[in-house]
């Protein structure tokens, strides 16, 4: 499994546990924190789900560049940032938007919603082009071989 | 990978793009409420991320990957798995326009029961198929 995939499966793991953190917070009212149930789903749904899909079809899907580092796998590290980022930005930013008036946190809640949808860009050009049948994929490996 | 998965993947993607369009739209809302008319797209950033991006990906990549028939079609009828995927996408289109439309005229619940179908071809094409050779 290459390096980006295990990054991607182990992050999305640590995202997984802390919604349920969060699940646990809601359900015994613990945490005075405000935007905790939309916070819950994204880490469940973008941070665990989405990240875990991220991470097996970058390894399984046909196309994979055997080479690692960042300047091969560049669009898949773009997604990995960005999406991660995002996130982040988003819990750190959501809560505090509610609470008070500062600009600070309104861009950064923008900068969340830039970074992920971003991430979502860089995982398709990173990925569409690998969506191939069994002849397009023996067709570009000669071309690779060739080249 | 085979074309029905192929199409099942693309059009995930297609969703997943749509779906996180619309998210960040919403999110920068929160921050700046300018257009809180827009809010009627919560329902579809949800149906589209869940049933367009996540089923619709997890679906498309077990019908690559599950193990294949020895005898005959190797993944079953394809006019079945060709049905699979109309029916999840037009179920979506339909629960999409129903949001919209509020109709009178059940495009919800037509939606969710093709959705239904689509999920109940996918269990009758894999069954089978969640099985070993090597006995």
């Amino acid at each position: 499994m290459p390096f980006i995939s295990r990054t991607f499966i182990k992050v999305g793991m640590i995202w997984f546990a802390l919604s349920l953190i969060a699940g646990l917070l809601i359900e015994i009212n613990a945490a005075a924190l405000p935007a905790l149930f939309p916070l819950f789903w994204h880490m469940l749904m973008v941070g665990w789900i989405t990240q875990i899909i991220f991470g097996v079809s970058m390894w399984m899907f046909p196309g994979r560049t055997r080479e690692e580092g960042f300047k091969p796998q560049k669009w898949g590290w773009f997604t990995f940032i960005f999406l991660n980022m995002g996130l982040l930005f988003r819990i750190i930013a959501e809560p505090q938007v509610l609470r008070s008036t500062s600009q600070i946190w309104k861009l950064l809640l923008v900068g969340s919603a830039v970074s992920q949808l971003v991430a979502g860009v860089t995982y398709l050009i990173e990925m569409w082009p690998r969506i191939l049948s069994k002849e397009q994929q023996r067709k570009r490996r000669k071309e690779m071989r060739n080249n | 990978m085979p074309t029905i998965s192929r199409w099942m993947i693309r059009f995930s993607m297609i969703y997943f793009l749509v779906g996180m369009i619309i998210g960040a739209a919403l999110l920068m809302l929160k921050a700046y409420p300018m257009y809180p008319a827009l809010w009627v797209a919560l329902p579809i950033h949800i149906e589209v991320m869940i049933f367009g991006w996540i089923i619709q990906f997890t679906l498309g990549t077990g019908y690559w990957i599950l193990p294949r028939f020895i005898k005959g079609n190797p993944r079953g009828s394809r006019i079945l798995a060709y049905s699979m995927i109309g029916c999840l996408n037009l179920g979506i289109a339909l629960i999409i326009v129903d949001t919209f439309l509020h109709s009178d005229i059940f495009l919800g619940f037509l939606g969710r029961t093709l959705e239904a179908v689509s999920v109940i071809l996918f269990i009758s094409l894999h069954w089978d198929r969640i099985a070993t050779h090597r006995n």
